[in-house]
């Protein structure tokens, strides 16, 4: 080992306790030994340059980072050990040596400031970065909810609320069209999907039926949630092209979907609005398109239905009746007129039908089939029908046959009413509480809803006449399926429909078929041990030719118009 | 992907001091604030040789990962990697092989970020932000499934980590889900504080560290054991981190013992 070497060793080793970054034994030593070349050849030199001492103190303190104690014990080894162990001693003057330490010091200070200065910068760019990427991930998740508040996460299409916006920016913006359309489409039967393929095989469809209202140029497609979608149309001329993109709209759903290997058909419905921006809140459109798709789905499913003010109108004002029903009802605005039933052989009187009429105190008095109808789809026809009933009955009590039979009383049941469980235990409670005897109650059901009886229907119809109530068959002749029901239902009577009285009055092929047909009902009734009552019956002709054909009641404005208790009755 | 995002701006606060970057003042270096030096004199003047203790803790690392080298492993995982400018695992790993590759894991943003800015043109080695509680996120995380081959032998090291870890965090259970993934081969490098030796002292040291984002749990030996449970330990097993192998005894610092145990293990 040369002198230089064991120099070189012993101030690395010296230093190395100093340092806080551990080199490895020879890489340390094989630093120190170039730092020392290079001190000793500068002091060597027949021209000295300190500059190179300067350079060898920050060459030192630049090696990472290294401890305030590395310059003193530096300083130590070289102004007590360097000469001697080089056997400099005598050829080296002092004040060499001295300039020599001088510039290292310099240069390990600057050398250290230096760094020191470029690590602060350093981790001070770190923390700026840290912070603009702390920035940039908030404003991606801001971004990330913000697009998930305003689209479908199934189908990334724009959702309500986006479009609800959009809506409402066609009256703040300035650059807004004049005109717009909104086609809300509708899947038909979408959940029957969901049901026999699963949910995952629905979302499929989904998807693949939001890509292809996505691809249409008419408009922009939203999807509003499960099976409804939406077209939005900026700055349409008129109606048809609002009307058009729902055209193209339904072609591109219409073509059958290919999931999971299963083809599906599939068809859709669509409510179609165009207007102005100007004609009210544009938000609003979305609801007038609501009706319009609920009016396609009405029609039949797989067509458009465009908006239309006075239908509309119309509906609003149903909506309005059947919300007034039940006041209406307290109110005593509801109440009953009866019209005669005829013995089309003697001319006696044998029954009174009860008719339901509502003293509307703005829309005057209102028929059956103005109120019927709804009531039946909001549900009010059960409280509605029973009192009806319960009139009805009352009513009937208070008739005397004057020796003969009293007559009964004949009262219509709506299709929700026959389905009701309760229906025939609340006949009973209340031909018992008014003291009717129950052959002189006649239930009316339609020949559609005796033909679909079934479950509870069916029950009840069987329960009433097992109580002695008397069933009749309305409207008999206008169905369109076989009479093989009638063998399940133990029914009484058949009331024929006024179409096929109407008809006798004619010397025509027509009529002629009427009467046949006619003639084959009462027949079938008679087979069948049924009473056969005609309705409609408005002139002598129709008369007689009945009785004629064997028709056992008639029942019409020749006969009798339907009349209120006090007229009838006094 | 969850709407929460990876980390807020109030993360990213120099006014508070964190653990890491009070290392790095400990280490001598320059990467660091106003509050971390404050925490760092904290520290000091509860336990006066902490400068030692820390340069010690340095030691280790470059030993076992020398070591790691040695027996052939050529990748790293080194999580609570912290301010990576005193004698990082890669420059040493990547001295002995250029192909050698080291995927830092800190949860100090500002760590991070500068990890990021020295690694910018290094191939081998690469910086991301995750918590060591959430050990899927690190195994999973992309930068980490595109540097490492899970498939064979690496070394993870856990150095100056655990006692970071409070048991309420689980750091069992954390450590099992990432010793799991391991291939058999792997290697893990614990070092870790301890009050066994000097309670007074280490407790001052725990209450300076107590306000920042990671608290210390301090361990017994046997506890620090318990987490190379199912691994075979090197000779000479879990020692004051300085007596293991150290290079020549004049490496040894003059009072090394008493603060920081180390240990490494192997998975069969």
């Amino acid at each position: 080992m040369t002198p230089i070497e064991r120099f070189a060793r012993a101030w690395g080793r010296s230093v190395h306790d100093a340092s806080y970054v551990l080199l490895a034994n020879d890489e340390r030593d094989a630093f120190f030994l170039d730092l020392t070349e290079r001190i000793a050849a500068a002091m060597t030199a027949d021209r000295f340059d300190p500059a190179v001492g300067y350079r060898v103190g920050a060459d030192l303190a630049s090696t990472e980072e290294i401890a305030p104690e590395a310059l003193g014990r530096t300083i130590t080894e070289l102004s007590t050990r360097f000469l001697p162990a080089l056997d400099l001693c005598g050829v080296i003057g002092r004040d060499r040596l001295t300039a020599l330490i001088e510039a290292f010091s310099m240069g390990y200070a600057t050398a250290l400031h230096d760094h020191t200065l470029d690590r602060q910068e350093a981790v001070r760019r770190a923390d700026i970065a840290a912070r603009s990427e702390a920035e940039m991930a908030l404003r991606r998740s801001e971004e990330r909810l913000r697009h998930a508040a305003l689209h479908d996460s199934l189908t990334g299409l724009p959702n309500r609320a986006q479009l609800i916006h959009w809506l409402g920016e066609l009256r703040t913006d300035a650059a807004a069209p004049a005109r717009f359309g909104v086609c809300l489409i509708g899947l038909d039967r979408f959940h029957s999907v969901n049901n026999s393929l699963g949910y995952s095989a629905g979302d499929r469809l989904l998807i693949a039926a939001a890509r292809r209202l996505s691809q249409l140029p008419e408009g922009i497609a939203c999807h509003l949630g499960g099976d409804e979608f939406a077209l939005l149309i900026r700055g349409t001329a008129e109606p048809e092209e609002a009307i058009k993109a729902a055209d193209r709209a339904l072609a591109a759903l219409r073509t059958p979907f290919e999931v999971d290997g299963h083809e599906l058909p599939l068809s859709a419905s669509a409510g179609v609005v165009e207007r102005a921006v100007r004609d009210g809140d544009p938000t609003d459109a979305l609801r007038a398109a609501a009706m319009a798709l609920h009016w396609a789905k009405v029609e039949g499913r797989d067509r458009w239905s465009f908006f239309d003010e006075d239908r509309n109108a119309g509906a609003v004002a149903r909506y309005r009746l059947s919300a007034e029903m039940p006041g209406a009802l307290a109110r005593g605005e509801f109440r009953l007129v009866y019209q005669p039933m005829v013995d089309l052989a003697t001319g006696a009187v044998v029954g009174f039908e009860s008719l339901a009429r509502w003293d509307h105190p703005e829309l005057g008095l209102l028929s059956p089939d103005r109120f019927i109808g709804l009531a039946e789809d909001s549900g009010f026809i059960l409280p509605l029908g029973m009192h009806l009933l319960e009139r009805a009955c009352r009513q009937a009590v208070r008739w005397h046959g004057d020796g003969a039979e009293p007559p009964f009383v004949s009262v219509n049941l709506a299709a929700r009413q026959l389905c009701h469980p309760g229906l025939a235990a609340e006949v009973a409670i209340i031909l018992d509480r008014v003291g009717l005897p129950p052959h002189r109650l006649q239930l009316e059901i339609t020949e559609h809803a005796a033909m679909t009886a079934e479950g509870e229907a069916l029950g009840n119809v069987r329960a009433l006449a097992g109580m002695a109530v008397r069933v009749a068959l309305d409207d008999f002749g206008t169905g369109y399926c076989g009479l093989s029901y009638l063998r399940r239902l133990p029914v009484h009577a058949i009331k024929l429909a006024g179409s096929f009285v109407a008809g006798l009055d004619g010397d025509s092929t027509a009529s002629r078929t009427d009467e046949a047909v006619l003639a084959a009902l009462v027949h079938l009734g008679h087979t069948l041990r049924l009473t056969v009552t005609a309705e409609g019956i408005e002139s002598e002709r129709q008369r007689a030719k009945l009785l004629a054909l064997g028709c056992d009641v008639g029942q019409g404005w020749l006969l009798g118009r339907p009349a209120s208790p006090e007229k009838l009755f006094g | 992907m969850t709407d929460r995002p990876d980390w807020a701006p109030a993360d990213v606060d120099h006014n508070t001091a964190t653990v890491a970057r009070a290392y790095d003042y400990l280490l001598g270096g320059s990467h660091n604030f106003a509050a971390d030096r404050a925490l760092a004199r904290q520290m000091i003047s509860a336990v006066p040789d902490v400068k030692v203790q820390a340069r010690a803790n340095r030691a280790f690392l470059h030993r076992t990962t020398r070591y790691l080298l040695d027996q052939g492993i050529r990748q790293f995982l080194d999580i609570g990697s912290g301010i990576p400018t005193v004698g990082n695992v890669h420059e040493i790993a990547q001295k002995v092989d250029t192909a050698a590759r080291v995927a830092y894991v800190d949860i100090d943003p500002i760590a991070v970020a500068h990890s990021r800015q020295i690694l910018a043109t290094n191939e081998g080695a690469t910086a991301i932000r995750e918590d060591f509680a959430n050990p899927g996120a690190i195994l999973e995380h992309p930068s980490v499934v595109e540097l490492l081959d899970f498939d064979e032998p690496m070394g993870l090291l856990l150095v100056a980590l655990l006692h970071a870890v409070r048991d309420e965090r689980d750091p069992y259970g954390a450590l099992e889900v990432l010793k799991e993934r391991l291939a058999p081969g792997s290697y893990l490098v614990i070092g870790h504080g301890t009050h066994d030796q000097h309670p007074a002292a280490v407790k001052a040291v725990a209450e300076a560290v107590s306000r920042t984002a990671t608290p210390l749990a301090l361990r017994s030996h046997a506890e620090i054991l318990r987490f190379f449970d199912g691994f075979e330990m090197v000779d000479p097993g879990l020692v004051w981190s300085s007596e293991w192998r150290p290079d020549s005894p004049d490496d040894q610092p003059s009072n090394p013992t008493g603060y920081i145990y180390g240990g490494v293990g192997r998975k069969p």
